[in-house]
């Protein structure tokens, strides 16, 4: 059976090649590290030599740097105890993507065309827009990237599971971020990492489709946190019970 | 309202903190009137239960009237008086459709730290760290209790709360250790541990047929209300090897079945007991096995080892070769309160057991801070500490 993940008007050269990562950073590697080996060459003593070996090990890495692009492959799968049917029709349905969503927010522009943002919470907005390649109705939707910086593309599907158990969901990725180093540090930063948000995503997923609710412990009370605890609050997504509502949804 | 927060290692205080909302549809308010401290709770107060922060509020055995219900509890109302299980369970998940509440899919919100240290995650608990939910426990005057369409169980009859406020915990977690022996008539049953969790599951062997059981401990208090429950007692500080002493108990052949109701925090003493204490304090080992180790040397061959104990990591020098070779079955586990809860009412409430006479101290929760350090040390012939929010009259 062939999927199709090929983007209808978009043409993407492979994935999995470089493509230009943070010339500035790169460059002051090669161009620093070269230098520092000339300088220890020419000091002709083992500090010297011991200069040099550090400058090449720097320019080495700068050159194999500006060759890495932010890039990778995510596999997740889950199981969630409905039918492959129902599955699929509550995740086709846009209206319930905020519901489960984590780390990143999706609209559906019309047709089979999909804009997703990611990062707006962390404050570093960055917008793709993607179009729905294929699908069949119950068994799997496959996507890909059209404009915008970040390419990605990849195919969920539904399959029933043994016994009774229902459906097993899997997502099947593979991204590409420009900026190679400036990506993977900015996402360390604010703790994104692609497999993690989509396990995150169909935890709530099923947490919906099974419990009707996604659990939360967000909003309730909680004693003096002190210093630590406060900037620990963001690990632990707590909000004070003061400033929970009643009609905010769990995860948000 | 009032609650009891952990602040660090041996730091617990009251402290005013906001009423608890409702936060999802499922969820109910209820006005606490009674709560206990458990032994593991005493985990969380020596330190050694990672993610906790200060502030977390803690508690796990609570019961007490309904005040508020989400939109979506349907089988609650105000006023209803209820015992609310230490586990949190959404009901509609594999596990809680085949009784094996404390696994739930559902109802953790930090699931993924647990799945980094476990694989996967069981169900959420009330007050017991962040890796389990970070849910704010019951040691406090009101608690928001999630799924609780599905915990909680009413009470309607006229017992009073120190006879059904074990529910939810203790009872269940002493009764389903002694299940898990798989009791045949005959059978004798060693249960290391004489703390509330321990005096429980002698007292659930005995009701699942047990012929015998043997309880271990050193404290004196405790070896006597556990000859008050029928059983032959073993105090292990006056005794060299308990192993070759079980095994003169039973006719050479070792107990049926080992329950280790003590945990990552057991005593030893010797050079493999240092040897633990070493690793523990160094964190290079989060539990101490000593019990773990003499149960599954002294249980008999084929037999069973039921551990309601807690574990948190990982251990070492465990005897796994004799368990091998004895062909052991271990079984183990947080407790499936929700299975319980309706036949152990049935029992009480037919007066086949009275579970308020675990309780030795009552005090308020003012006085938690103290009762803490008493139930941990063992001072005053203390076994279970009651706590009533409420009582304004005796301060710290």
């Amino acid at each position: 059976m062939t999927i199709i993940t090929s983007s209808k008007n978009y043409a993407h050269p492979e994935l999995s090649r470089s493509s230009d990562s943070s010339k500035l950073i790169t460059a002051a590697s090669v161009l620093g590290g070269t230098a520092l080996a000339a300088y220890g060459i020419t000091r002709r003593s083992w500090g010297g030599a011991a200069l040099a070996v550090a400058g090449a090990g720097l320019a080495l890495y700068g050159v194999n740097d500006a060759r890495k692009p932010y890039s990778g492959k995510v596999r997740v799968g889950y199981t969630i105890g409905k039918s492959p049917e129902e599955v699929y029709a509550y995740v086709r349905n846009s209206e319930h993507w905020p519901k489960f969503l984590q780390g990143l927010a999706m609209e559906s522009s019309g047709n089979d065309s999909l804009k997703l943002t990611f990062g707006e919470a962390a404050g570093f907005k960055v917008v793709s827009e993607a179009e729905i390649t294929d699908e069949e109705s119950g068994k799997f939707i496959a996507w890909s990237s059209a404009a915008g910086p970040v390419q990605h593309r990849g195919v969920v599907h539904f399959n029933p599971a043994p016994g009774k158990r229902g459906t097993e969901i899997s997502v099947a990725f593979e991204f590409k971020a420009p900026a190679g180093p400036v990506a993977r540090a900015v996402a360390m930063f604010v703790g994104w990492d692609p497999e993690q948000l989509v396990r995150e995503s169909l935890r709530h997923l099923k947490e919906l489709l099974e419990a009707g609710e996604i659990p939360t412990a967000s909003g309730q009370p909680v004693g003096s946190r002190g210093f630590r605890g406060a900037a620990l609050r963001v690990l632990y997504r707590e909000t004070p019970a003061e400033d929970a509502t009643k009609t905010r949804m769990a995860g948000d | 309202m009032k609650a009891l927060c952990w602040q660090g290692k041996t730091d617990v205080r009251v402290e005013t903190v906001d009423d608890p909302k409702i936060l999802n549809p499922r969820d109910a308010i209820v006005k606490i009137t009674r709560t206990a401290i458990c032994g593991s709770d005493l985990h969380l107060y020596d330190g050694y239960i990672p993610t906790m922060e200060p502030g977390d509020i803690l508690g796990h055995e609570f019961m007490g009237e309904v005040v508020e219900v989400g939109p979506e509890v349907k089988n609650l109302r105000s006023g209803d008086r209820v015992v609310v299980p230490f586990t949190i369970a959404c009901g509609n998940c594999y596990y809680c459709k085949h009784d094996l509440w404390s696994l739930c899919d559902n109802s953790n919100p930090n699931a993924w730290i647990a799945e980094k240290m476990y694989g996967f995650s069981g169900s959420g608990l009330f007050g017991y760290s962040h890796m389990l939910g970070g849910y704010a426990g019951g040691q406090a005057q009101y608690a928001r209790v999630p799924f609780a369409d599905v915990g909680p169980i009413k009470i309607s009859s006229d017992l009073r709360d120190e006879q059904v406020l074990f529910l939810s915990d203790i009872f269940p977690t002493g009764y389903m250790a002694a299940e898990n022996c798989d009791i045949t008539p005959g059978d004798v049953i060693a249960i290391w541990g004489c703390g509330p969790v321990g005096q429980f599951a002698i007292r659930s062997a005995f009701l699942l047929g047990a012929e015998k059981v043997i309880a271990i401990d050193r404290f004196p208090e405790r070896l006597s209300m556990a000859r008050d429950a029928g059983a032959e007692i073993l105090n292990y500080s006056e005794t060299d090897d308990i192993v070759e002493e079980l095994k003169w108990k039973t006719g050479g052949r070792g107990p049926d079945a080992c329950i280790d109701a003590v945990g990552m925090e057991a005593h030893g003493h010797g050079l493999a007991a240092a040897y633990d204490n070493t690793k523990q304090a160094m964190r290079v080992s989060f539990d101490r096995p000593n019990v773990l180790r003499q149960a599954i040397q002294a249980c008999c061959k084929g037999g069973v080892v039921s551990i309601p104990g807690v574990y948190g990591g990982f251990l070492d020098k465990v005897p796994f070769g004799a368990s091998f070779g004895k062909a052991l079955t271990m079984k183990m586990g947080q407790t499936h309160v929700h299975r319980y809860l309706q036949p152990l009412l049935n029992r009480i409430q037919n007066g086949e057991i009275d579970p308020s006479f675990v309780v030795t101290h009552r005090m308020s929760l003012e006085e938690a801070p103290q009762a803490y350090k008493t139930f941990r040390d063992k001072q005053q012939h203390c076994i279970k500490v009651v706590l009533d929010p409420w009582d304004e009259t005796k301060a710290a």
